[in-house]
């Protein structure tokens, strides 16, 4: 069973003259263990599609399902609590609280969600396989833009999410970070079994994808 | 809290530069109400060192002790029991040789009543004769001492301070304590002339007869002259101070909330909860209040240590306690600004910004 499916998803902005329809009827499925990209020019729909694949807005018809319930009806709480426990974001750059050291933002998760996070032993870990266990008494200004992803991407995964969703993951990265990120990504798809469904224009991506959709005008159609 | 304290630690200077503004209006608050507090309290020293309760003046005298005189005719059914006593009040400038002049406040007094028996003596003894007086305490800081010799006004005779008086104050001048025909000497006094009101201890207290009147000692404080005038000013004056506090805190939070709203998204995408947001507000704001409220009382109690006796300031529990709650109530209320934007931050502005 796909761990996220999304079902004939409609997105409609205002209304009249004004009515916009960003996504017109968007089906789309990614499994554990996949890396999932997808790509298309500026206002192809690619953030609303990701906007409601991780419930931060609804779609105006159609179903979003996480692990086979109907998010589409979650209230505002429950979505919350959803993409606590379930979804790993991974926005663009600045995404790290930027009062918090890097040890500090994981401090954060601890607070909020009291239970299955990742044991100590374990964040060590995953500290070392991302590279960034001597930044953790860093401040993300402190960072490199490259850093800051990794330790963003070592937060989405804090809490042990089975989805990955990353909003242009090498927006401002030079070309070794962007293959090292890319890397990282299959790596955790497959090592850690996570989906992680990437929203980039970058096609120095595509070789770590297992799928591949393309958006264009509301519409998504698969690619690979 | 975990995100207040965090935020506030790492952006010293900003939020340091709001505990300095909190500090400020706090300190001001704390001031203005010990002046307040002590101007109030030098005004009606002695009346409440009395235990006063009621107040008998000359109904003419439009409620003021030194202008009331009572005379033989209208005291005659008063009952002048153990919790009553006579007072004839004038105004007087006290002078020893080689001192500096004092304004003060003759309080004529009889021996055998109460005000003369519960004197509370710091220094010295009570009078005993014509030509003896006591003194407020106060007169010590100008340097007079026990035996000096006093004149009153332009009078030639001599009265010898015997006796230093704690809280001994009226109208914001020390008194001094004397016979009550002394008193009548002083104001050219006829012989029918008694004294300028009975003071009572008795709640129940009442002689309403001839020119006599009974006051309750609230209405006779607060007409004492410039008493309200000077609570109210000082009233609106703090008052307006909490107004600004709130204002200026409802203020801050409201820009430095509104400059975070992009990390308020980013943490909503990630699934904290707005509580946890408004939580941070609240108990940033707490944090920042009781910041400069704190500093703001180790500065006004070094303050009035460090000020002359002279000055009218007394910081009371009661001042700290009510200056302090106030102020973290208008650091919650001015918190609530701000929350309504946070209750109302989109996560889906996280993406693609």
């Amino acid at each position: 069973m796909a761990v996220i499916e999304l079902k004939d998803i409609k997105k409609v902005y205002g209304k009249g003259l004004a009515k916009v329809e960003a996504l017109k009827g968007i089906n789309f499925e990614a499994n554990k263990g996949e890396v999932v990209l997808i790509m298309g020019p500026s206002g192809a729909g690619k953030s609303t599609f990701l906007t409601i694949a991780g419930t931060l807005q609804k779609p105006t018809s159609g179903e979003v399902l996480i692990n086979g319930k109907d998010a589409s009806e979650f209230s505002s709480k429950q979505s919350g609590k959803l993409r606590l426990n379930e979804i790993g974001f991974i926005l663009q750059a600045y995404n790290l609280v930027p009062f918090l050291t890097v040890r500090e933002q994981f401090v954060l998760v601890d607070k909020i969600k009291k239970h299955n996070n990742l044991s100590k032993e374990d964040l060590n870990k995953l500290f070392d396989e991302l590279g960034i266990s001597e930044l953790t008494k860093k401040y993300p200004n402190q960072l490199s833009g490259g850093q800051q992803q990794r330790v963003a991407i070592a937060r989405a995964l804090y809490a042990n999410p089975e989805i990955l969703l990353a909003d242009e993951p090498t927006a401002s990265l030079d070309t070794a970070n962007v293959e090292e990120v890319g890397k990282l990504f299959k790596r955790l798809a497959k090592e850690r079994d996570k989906a992680s469904i990437l929203v980039t224009h970058d096609p120095r991506l595509e070789k770590y994808a297992d799928h591949i959709y393309e958006m264009m005008d509301g519409r998504m159609t698969q690619k690979k | 809290m975990f995100l207040a304290f965090k935020e506030i630690k790492h952006e010293k200077l900003r939020y340091g530069l709001i505990i300095l503004m909190i500090f400020l209006i706090s300190y001001l608050i704390f001031m203005l109400s010990s002046l307040a507090i002590g101007l109030s309290d030098e005004n009606t020293q002695a009346i409440k060192s009395w235990n006063t309760e009621k107040v008998v003046l000359n109904k003419n005298a439009n409620i003021s002790m030194s202008q009331s005189i009572l005379t033989t005719e209208d005291l005659k059914d008063a009952k002048i029991g153990k919790k009553e006593a006579l007072v004839g009040e004038a105004p007087i400038v006290a002078k020893a040789k080689g001192k500096a002049s004092l304004s003060a406040q003759f309080l004529g007094i009889k021996n055998s009543q109460f005000i003369y028996k519960d004197q509370q003596l710091v220094a010295g003894r009570k009078a005993t004769k014509n030509n003896e007086v006591t003194v407020d305490q106060s007169f010590k800081q100008k340097d007079y001492k026990l035996g000096d010799k006093i004149s009153l006004n332009d009078s030639k005779k001599k009265y010898k301070i015997v006796g230093f008086v704690k809280n001994a104050k009226i109208n914001i001048a020390p008194i001094v304590y004397g016979p009550l025909s002394t008193w009548r000497t002083l104001h050219d006094a006829m012989p029918n002339i008694e004294a300028s009101a009975i003071i009572s201890q008795d709640s129940n207290y009442k002689y309403d007869k001839n020119s006599a009147k009974t006051y309750t000692v609230a209405t006779f404080i607060n007409k004492l002259p410039g008493y309200t005038a000077q609570n109210v000013t000082f009233e609106m004056m703090i008052g307006f101070l909490f107004v600004i506090s709130l204002i200026i805190i409802a203020v801050f939070l409201y820009i430095l909330t509104m400059q975070k709203m992009h990390n308020f998204a980013v943490m909503r995408a990630q699934g904290v909860p707005s509580k946890t947001l408004v939580n941070s507000t609240i108990s940033q704001s707490i944090i920042l209040v009781a910041a400069g409220v704190i500093v703001a009382l180790i500065a006004i109690w070094i303050t009035v240590i460090a000020l002359p006796a002279s000055v009218p300031i007394l910081l009371t529990p009661a001042i700290m306690i009510v200056g302090t709650v106030g102020m973290l109530l208008m650091g919650i209320i001015g918190s609530l600004i701000p929350i309504r934007q946070i209750l109302k931050v989109d996560p889906a502005k996280a993406i693609g910004e």
